[in-house]
């Protein structure tokens, strides 16, 4: 527990310090803020159109449900970014030798590593998914707390499986691609209807990469809640965390650093 | 007694290699050639406490790799490390605790923000209660004279000034020995002096063990009182800086000014290396011809206004050892 604590700590300390280095450039972190979330917004009148042309529903989804895999999506994918960016370059900080400075401290190192830099532009992904929330979801209780639950196992899911993908560079001596495959597969799954993909796929989604935890399952909770799946969708996050940690961990093993000049920025 | 002590110590690389060109890049995808590099051979020493101690060698003599393994950033292949007491391989978070480091190369301060946040960050991770890091940076403020550059963030301060900082929060938990690898990297020689003289107050105020590398002869020669030498990944030489230059000392340099003009017709073992209109400096070979001698025939020439004896350069001391590859301790 008081790990755990620390933990939480530790993660506060260094947002506190993003922020404010963030704040330094006060018109570009706006300007990234709200881009993004602008950017964000487009994709709204896309489905709307899609689903005036067709109608009905898609994928077993109508226009909330949809709404709400977007927000849910925008929103962790943002607060992993914010609390956690490093989790996109891990693979330069271990091949450039960056993990040295970390590995210097008392603190746990891929908390530290992954806390250690924050995305400007994820803010308006953070802020978007709430804003699509409130517009599209009503004020169900119920909605609002599978979307905070979800934004919570949704963003500690996304960091595990970056970290995952990004640790095989110690095995493999870059898995930048790997890294950059696995984000990009988890978005593509997250923001479409769970009901178009089949088979293999969707094996895919509840297994290796699960990205049906992150959305899916929670939309499934706000719309009809179960205590079951509940307890599934936190176990399910915990454990590819955990996994994702032990992993991390056993690659750290056959670190070799380097000698690069470094600045923190 | 014995801070640092290290035994056997090896550090082996498994490195791919390649053949030139594209052809070869294929071959090594399908058939990869894997070679062997001993970054670190065999090496035994030991680091008493308050010793302030190069480790010095050319590029990829295997010190920085050394200074990894006993900071725990690197595990060895085998031997034995114990810095405090700890196996930096397997206890390095609590070794963490008791000693600093500075990489000249490797900034722990966050570039965009003023000094005073990075202290922050770094005292909670230290876990320094707020009192505690208060007196902690008021001291090392006076100490390293940071002042007004606390407030300034890190990116427009100068190399030197921020290799100050970089020191000062390096210090913040009190650490018992400090690891320091090329301090004086790109520094001009006015700041290179400054935290040359700050790296011996530390040493005699807090009793601070210092571990140095550097390419510097000058920060060896003038802070340490100890060199160890290593090249190829083994160490070649352990000896107090007084014995090493004595020992290496085999020449003395003589600056020499008169009031006239002169012509020197050196004697064996005296060599004139550069002459001016009223002076000169000639290099003494003391296994031919004694300094006694060597002086009391410049002072028969006549004219004399000053003299200076001096040892040859730390530089070519160190070069010396290099090429001659000296003894194994």
């Amino acid at each position: 527990m008081t790990q755990l604590k620390n933990v939480f700590k530790l993660i506060g300390l260094y947002f506190k310090v993003n922020l404010a280095s963030a704040l330094e450039y006060r018109s570009s972190f706006l300007m990234q803020v709200f881009g993004m979330a602008l950017s964000n917004g487009t994709f709204v009148f896309f489905w709307w159109i899609a689903f005036a042309q067709i109608g009905g529903r898609i994928g077993g989804y109508d226009f909330n449900d949809v709404m709400f895999i977007w927000a849910l999506t925008s929103t962790a994918f943002g607060a992993a970014h914010i609390l956690f960016a490093n989790m996109n370059r891990l693979t330069r900080l271990i091949i450039s030798g960056e993990l040295d400075t970390f590995l210097l401290q008392p603190k746990d190192i891929l908390v530290s590593l992954l806390c250690s830099k924050t995305s400007l532009s994820a803010w308006g992904d953070f802020l978007y998914g709430f804003i699509l929330i409130a517009l599209t979801q009503g004020n169900s209780v119920m909605v609002w707390l599978m979307f905070l639950l979800g934004v919570v196992t949704g963003g500690l899911l996304i960091t595990a499986i970056c970290v995952t993908a990004h640790t095989f560079t110690f095995y493999l001596g870059d898995a930048s691609l790997i890294g950059n495959m696995a984000l990009e597969f988890v978005i593509n799954f997250c923001i479409y209807p769970e009901g178009i993909y089949r088979g293999f796929i969707r094996v895919l989604m509840l297994s290796v990469i699960p990205t049906s935890f992150i959305v899916h399952i929670p939309l499934k909770l706000a719309r009809s809640f179960n205590p079951l799946l509940l307890v599934v969708l936190l176990t399910v996050s915990f454990f590819y965390c955990f996994l994702a940690y032990k992993f991390f961990y056993r690659g750290l093993k056959r670190y070799e650093s380097g000698n690069l000049l470094i600045t923190r920025l | 007694m014995s801070i640092i002590e290290i035994r056997n110590l090896n550090k082996l690389y498994r490195t791919r290699v390649k053949e030139e060109g594209l052809k070869a890049s294929f071959q090594a995808l399908v058939r990869p050639v894997y070679t062997e590099v001993q970054a670190v051979k065999d090496i035994s020493f030991t680091v008493e406490r308050g010793e302030i101690c190069a480790f010095i060698g050319p590029n990829g003599a295997g010190k920085s790799t050394t200074i990894k393994m006993l900071t725990g950033i690197l595990h060895p292949t085998s031997g034995e490390i114990s810095v405090l007491g700890f196996n930096p391989a397997k206890q390095r978070q609590k070794l963490s605790y008791h000693i600093g480091t500075v990489f000249g190369q490797k900034s722990q301060l966050w570039f965009h923000l003023p000094p005073t946040d990075s202290f922050t960050l770094l005292g909670a991770i230290y876990d320094l209660d707020k009192s505690t890091l208060k007196k902690r940076v008021d001291e090392l403020t006076e100490c390293f004279e940071l002042g007004d550059l606390l407030k300034i963030p890190v990116r427009k301060l100068s190399l030197g000034q921020r290799i100050r900082c970089e020191v000062a929060a390096s210090l913040l938990h009190s650490p018992e020995i400090l690891f320091l690898d090329e301090p004086t990297i790109g520094l001009d020689v006015v700041v290179k002096q400054r935290i040359r003289e700050l790296i011996l107050r530390m040493n005699h105020e807090d009793g601070t063990t210092i571990f140095l590398t550097s390419h510097d002869t000058g920060d060896v020669e003038q802070v340490c009182k100890r060199a160890i030498v290593i090249n190829q990944g083994q160490i070649i030489l352990d000896q107090p800086i007084k014995k090493l230059k004595y020992d290496y000392l085999n020449k003395k340099i003589i600056t020499v000014r008169f009031n006239l003009e002169q012509h020197l017709d050196a004697p064996i073992g005296v060599r004139v290396e550069k002459t001016g209109n009223l002076g000169a400096c000639l290099s003494v070979d003391t296994r031919l011809i004694s300094i006694d001698e060597a002086m009391r025939w410049l002072i028969a020439q006549g004219g004399v206004a000053d003299i200076t004896v001096q040892d040859p350069p730390m530089e070519e001391i160190i070069s010396t050892i290099y090429t001659t590859k000296a003894v194994v301790v």
